[in-house]
């Protein structure tokens, strides 16, 4: 196995015996969908492309907040514990370390995310007998788009998490957070193409997700040993 | 080439100098003692020689590589901090395992049983890590530490936050792994006693410069040969017989310490004659003893001129 695929492999099995992460994951994955479903069944009726193009707008902050839930336990505790320490000895780069990170977060978070967007397709389907989970453009959004930002986000929260202090990273988490769903809720109203899910909408949400995940890898390569060594607390 | 080489190293940190001009080596197969008091850059040093922290002035080398750059040369050395290294909510063995994959560890199922039966954790290999005591963690954190037989290892404050047994296991534990896998241990310690039992070479900073250098038998040995301390039955010639040793050509320097003289000789076969001298000018001596002073005692000593500001 690669070391990237080490890596990523080690956090996905420590997310997933973390018990108070997987639970706030899982009420946040359930909880909000049902209450989305439920806005979207009453506000939406049984227009195909508009149920579909709900569903996708709610799966993408769903999906980032999943990858901040998770970089908790992948970047900030492993450097609120010291241990990361211990891994920046080993010969393995730290690129290389950022990366089996943050695909270490994006796979569990965007697991989280699908089943958060089964539980809101079920729940419209039953509340308006629309069929939205057959419609091509949000399974296109659920395979391509989803993950994309999902790694995106985890990458930036994750680079920023090792490169700033504690209290730092309390308030820049929510910084994050914020600005990535504005960023989505400001690119679905500004893209042409009405309320319903477009092909337009999911390109321009495609290409931005891209543009922020090279932009993580950008701000990922200058973080230094030594600024995250000198952060520890 | 040595196995660590630390050449004029100096690192200040917001304005305040913590290393000054500071240079060591430690040969290959050395159990090396880096002592020092809390905050004299010990930590600092050890952070530099990994590569974790870039050196303000100076050079670097282990194992004659900069580990800073070289990822490569960063599998031929261990490293154990006080954090250990491991993920509470992982096995032991998943721990090792997981260390076995990022050092690509030959046949790392044989290893990790190994060395879990080494440092006796065979039977808790499944077991989570967070449910150690902090000494079956350190055990561990030893084991994944050396799991890739390392050329050098770094042992950062290994019995801290122990218990004497606990101490005293961790010690043997430093000891044979020297002897069996014949590696460098670059030992970060505050604990002196541990220090003189298992080093074989010391180095003491404090005030952010090398204050001793030197092997533990020459530190003490040289300390030996200082200081003899002489009761006389009359306690009244003190002051008279100080005096006189303080004339003789091998007496470095005299001093009445409570009851006793504390002599300084400069030649360490001199105690007969000192005895002789004394004798011979009248006085009447109850017992000479030369004085065997710990590591301890010498490590206090340049402790103290450092906060001196010598």
């Amino acid at each position: 196995m690669s070391t990237l695929g080490i890596i990523a492999g080690r956090e996905m099995r420590v997310a997933l015996r973390n018990r108070s992460i997987l639970i706030s994951g899982l009420i946040f994955a359930i909880w909000l969908p049902v209450m989305s479903a439920m806005g979207i069944a009453a506000g939406a009726g049984e227009e195909v492309t508009t149920l579909a193009g709900s569903i996708a707008a709610v799966t993408l902050p769903v999906g980032v907040f999943m990858g901040y839930i998770f970089c908790a336990d992948a970047f900030l505790r492993e450097k609120r514990d010291g241990t990361i320490e211990t891994l920046l000895c080993t010969p393995v780069s730290l690129r290389c370390l950022w990366e089996g990170k943050a695909v270490g977060v994006a796979v569990p978070a965007y697991l989280t995310t699908l089943l958060s967007a089964a539980v809101t397709a079920a729940a419209v389907t039953g509340l308006t007998g629309a069929p939205v989970a057959a419609e091509p453009l949000l399974l296109a959004h659920l395979a391509v788009v989803v993950p994309v930002w999902i790694a995106a986000a985890a990458g930036l929260i994750g680079a920023a998490q090792l490169a700033l202090g504690m209290r730092e990273n309390q308030i820049l988490g929510f910084v994050l957070i914020f600005g990535f769903v504005f960023l989505i809720i400001g690119l679905q109203q500004v893209v042409p193409g009405g309320p319903g899910i477009s092909a337009t909408t999911e390109a321009v949400l495609a290409a931005a997700g891209v543009a922020l995940l090279a932009l993580a890898r950008v701000i990922a390569g200058k973080v230094t040993k030594e600024r995250i060594v000198r952060t520890i607390p | 080439m040595s196995a660590v080489e630390v050449r004029g190293l100096s690192r200040s940190f917001d304005g305040r100098e913590i290393l000054r001009d500071v240079s060591f080596t430690v040969g290959h197969g050395e159990v090396f003692g880096y002592l020092g008091p809390n905050g004299a850059g010990k930590t600092t040093t050890i952070r530099i020689l990994l590569g974790l922290l870039a050196p303000g002035a100076g050079e670097v080398r282990v194992l004659g590589r900069d580990l800073a750059s070289d990822d490569d040369a960063r599998r031929r050395v261990g490293v154990l901090f006080e954090n250990n290294g491991l993920a509470d909510r992982m096995s032991a063995a998943g721990n090792l395992a997981y260390y076995a994959g990022l050092y690509g560890v030959d046949d790392p199922a044989e290893r990790i049983d190994e060395l879990l039966t080494l440092v006796d954790l065979a039977d808790r290999r499944d077991d989570l890590v967070g449910t150690f005591s902090t000494g079956m963690k350190r055990k561990l954190g030893i084991a994944r530490a050396i799991l890739h037989r390392p050329e050098v290892v770094f042992l950062d404050e290994p019995s801290s936050g122990l218990d004497p047994g606990a101490q005293r296991m961790v010690r043997d534990l430093i000891l044979e792994l020297s002897r069996r896998e014949e590696m460098t241990v670059f030992l970060n310690s505050h604990h002196l006693d541990e220090v003189q039992r298992i080093c074989s070479t010391v180095a003491i900073l404090a005030g952010g410069r090398i204050r001793a250098f030197d092997t533990v038998a020459n530190l003490t040995a040289a300390s030996d040969r200082l200081a003899v301390t002489v009761s006389l039955a009359d306690p009244g010639d003190r002051a008279h017989a100080c005096e006189t040793a303080m004339g003789l050509p091998f007496v470095a320097g005299c001093d009445v310490d409570g009851d006793v003289l504390l002599c300084t000789l400069a030649d360490p076969g001199a105690t007969p004659d000192l005895v002789a001298a004394l004798v011979g000018a009248g006085f009447r001596i109850e017992e000479v003893r030369r004085s065997s002073r710990s590591l301890e005692e010498i490590y206090l000593e340049h402790v103290d001129l450092a906060e001196g500001g010598a």
